[in-house]
């Protein structure tokens, strides 16, 4: 095996440009594959951040009842009757950051001319920033301590209504007990953020102003949890469900969803984006293989004589193939190590300084992907390790076809081919 | 009971529609130590004789008995095995691998053989090298060396085992007079010592009039086969 190994490396050196393209293209390869593995990831973990920080929190608690009929926003069942042991519960749980309440219903939104459906959200705006990240998207002012009747709308909203900060505008919605109300709020606060949703048809107001507004007395139908942010998504969805479980136990007549529950179809849009990462991926890998192919082939045809030299000499056809096999095995690893340094590199700058996506790809990157500003790499070791390992393993597929070639070829034939 | 019987060996070969006839009944014994040479024009048959004999290829009819040993249904592993352990070969182009160094060209064999430890290889493959006149040389790659040289080291590589036949098609071929003397005295001499036999096909007058046994081939049969003294 020593002479094999001795034969297979020198006959990569000897052929030095051959090589160095090969290597190139199984390293180009793996370097987008690194590249891409990263900012799929930062655009995933970005927009399942958004979601958690806008909408869905880690954990939102529920009453069952209102699970069920959660699509019709019902303000009837509230959590009051547990409110105050499951709070003092997630106070005790180390792993909980914040905690928050909020209620939401379904209105209409209307500047007396147009009339808008719209989601209102009740909001605690003492806790409210400590769960979720509203704030920094409002344009105008968020709610303080002593908020009345003010309102913050989405922007997209805003902007069908024509109406702005400092403006007022009517608001209708069916109070706790199914009355029909209406009132005028003025407008604090148009907010601007990742999430669609909230844009096109969210309005926000304070239990202050809620209370009067829909008799709510203080109801809450959902509580929400914060719990601190982890690298590693898998280890914070881990945690995530520890706690949820365990709540769960706890409270059996309530119903604790996680943001992987509520977000399941962005959960499901981050695999469909990362299948389509995956075919491009598969491609890049199928032109790396072509290239290996190509390099053993030549390799081999270039010596054809060698071949039958040392098939004359009682070499084994086993061995002929393990020589030839070597040679694309250590063209694919030295391609795999160039593409694992050069992957890492683009993705130092991928997780330093990031990807403005406004530039890259405009106003799709909001409507689609849930991002807006920089998209920042994430560092995926054991995709790596996967890549580094699948750039062998494909340099020894690639050159199995032509080692086995060599290994057949007739030793007359091999010794008379010029 | 002779070391190579060759029994009416016949070979076909298949070009497009056509069968054409390399060897028709060829019937040869080679005891030990002999410094023999297969003559003829070309397309007589010699390379195709010393393939069949070096067991490269298979005859379409008749027997290679080797030590008395029929050859014919070998497996293709049995006849690598036959190959490495009993036969060398020299090649009219060297066919040195040109990323292996002298010594390891020479080596080459030994490993293929596994036979013996690193050291030995080492030693033996020195050793023989000195004896072809390239001692000092053993580190060059064959692209440093000359057609002469790189014939030596074609010998050596094919003396390192101590074959019992050494096979060689037109070993002289592409070398210049001096240098094809030079060579031809080196089989002389290998012959003599280590009682190597010695088949080689060759076009080369200074051969022939080395060589102890003259085997001529004409259209795929032998013409002639004299012996000197």
């Amino acid at each position: 095996m020593g002479m094999i190994l001795k034969i297979a490396l020198r006959n990569i050196i000897r052929h030095k440009r051959r090589t160095i393209l090969s290597a190139i293209t199984i390293a180009f390869g793996l370097m987008v594959f690194i590249a891409m593995d990263s900012v799929l990831s930062g655009i995933d973990r970005i927009s399942i951040d958004n979601m958690i920080t806008l909408s869905t929190g880690a954990l939102k608690i529920q009453t069952v009842a209102y699970d069920k009929e959660k699509n019709t926003f019902p303000l009837s069942y509230t959590l009051d009757s547990s409110l105050a042991q499951l709070t003092a519960s997630l106070a005790g749980d180390r792993r909980v950051r914040h905690v928050t309440r909020r209620t939401q219903f379904i209105g209409q939104l209307s500047n007396y001319t147009e009339t808008v459906p719209v989601v209102g959200t009740v909001i605690d705006p003492s806790t409210d920033s400590l769960v979720f990240g509203l704030a920094p998207y409002v344009k105008g002012a968020f709610f303080g301590p002593e908020s009345g009747r003010e309102i913050i709308i989405g922007r997209q909203l805003a902007l069908d209504l024509g109406v702005g900060v400092g403006d007022n505008i009517t608001l209708y919605a069916l109070t706790r007990y199914d009355s029909r109300n209406a009132d005028v709020f003025r407008i604090v606060g148009v907010i601007g953020t990742a999430d669609p949703s909230i844009n096109h048809s969210g309005v926000f107001l304070t239990f202050a102003a809620a209370n009067d507004f829909l008799d709510l007395d203080n109801g809450v139908t959902e509580l929400d949890v914060a719990m601190a942010r982890q690298s590693s998504l898998p280890r914070f969805a881990r945690e995530v469900q520890d706690v949820q479980k365990s709540v769960q136990t706890q409270f059996p007549q309530l119903r604790v969803n996680s943001f992987l529950d509520i977000g399941a179809n962005v959960m499901e849009l981050t695999k469909a984006k990362r299948m389509s990462g995956m075919v491009i991926m598969g491609i890049i890998l199928v032109i790396a293989v072509v290239g290996i192919f190509n390099t053993v082939f030549m390799s081999v045809y270039e010596r054809i004589r060698e071949i039958g030299v040392l098939r004359a000499h009682g070499m084994k056809p086993r061995d002929i193939n393990a020589l030839f096999l070597l040679e694309g095995v250590a063209t694919g690893a030295l391609g795999s190590v160039i593409g694992l340094a050069l992957g890492c590199l683009i993705n130092v700058y991928l997780v330093s300084t990031g990807i403005p996506m406004d530039k890259a790809v405009g106003s799709i990157a909001e409507a689609s992907y849930g991002i807006t500003g920089n998209v920042y790499g994430q560092w995926n070791v054991s995709a790596m390790i996967v890549v580094f390992v699948l750039g062998i393993a494909i340099a020894t597929i690639a050159g199995i076809i032509p080692s086995r070639r060599a290994s057949k070829i007739q030793v007359t034939e091999a010794l008379r081919f010029n | 009971m002779p070391l190579l019987d060759i029994k009416n060996v016949k070979k076909e070969y298949r070009k497009g529609d056509k069968s054409v006839t390399a060897l028709s009944g060829v019937n040869l014994a080679i005891d030990k130590g002999e410094f023999l040479s297969i003559v003829g024009p070309s397309g007589s048959g010699k390379s195709t004789l010393l393939n069949i004999v070096g067991c490269l290829d298979t005859p379409t009819s008749g027997s290679v008995l080797y030590n008395g040993r029929e050859l014919g249904g070998l497996s293709e592993q049995q006849l690598s095995d036959y190959r490495r352990d009993n036969i060398a070969f020299i090649f009219q182009s060297y066919n040195l691998i040109p990323v292996l160094t002298v010594r390891e060209n020479v080596e080459l064999p030994l490993v293929i053989e596994r036979k013996y430890s690193k050291s030995e290889m080492a030693q033996k493959a020195l050793a023989v090298i000195e004896s072809v006149g390239l001692g000092g040389m053993a580190d060059r790659l064959p692209r440093e060396l000359s057609g002469g040289q790189e014939q030596r080291v074609a010998i050596a590589r094919a003396l390192v085992k101590d074959p019992l036949v050494v096979l060689a098609d037109e070993p002289t071929a592409n070398l210049d007079s001096a240098t094809a003397e030079d060579v031809i005295t080196i089989m002389q001499t290998m012959n003599s010592k280590r009682v190597t036999t010695f088949v080689f096909s060759t076009h080369d007058l200074r051969m022939e009039r080395h060589a102890k046994r003259i085997v001529t081939l004409r259209d795929g049969a032998i013409e002639k086969d004299e012996r000197r003294q």
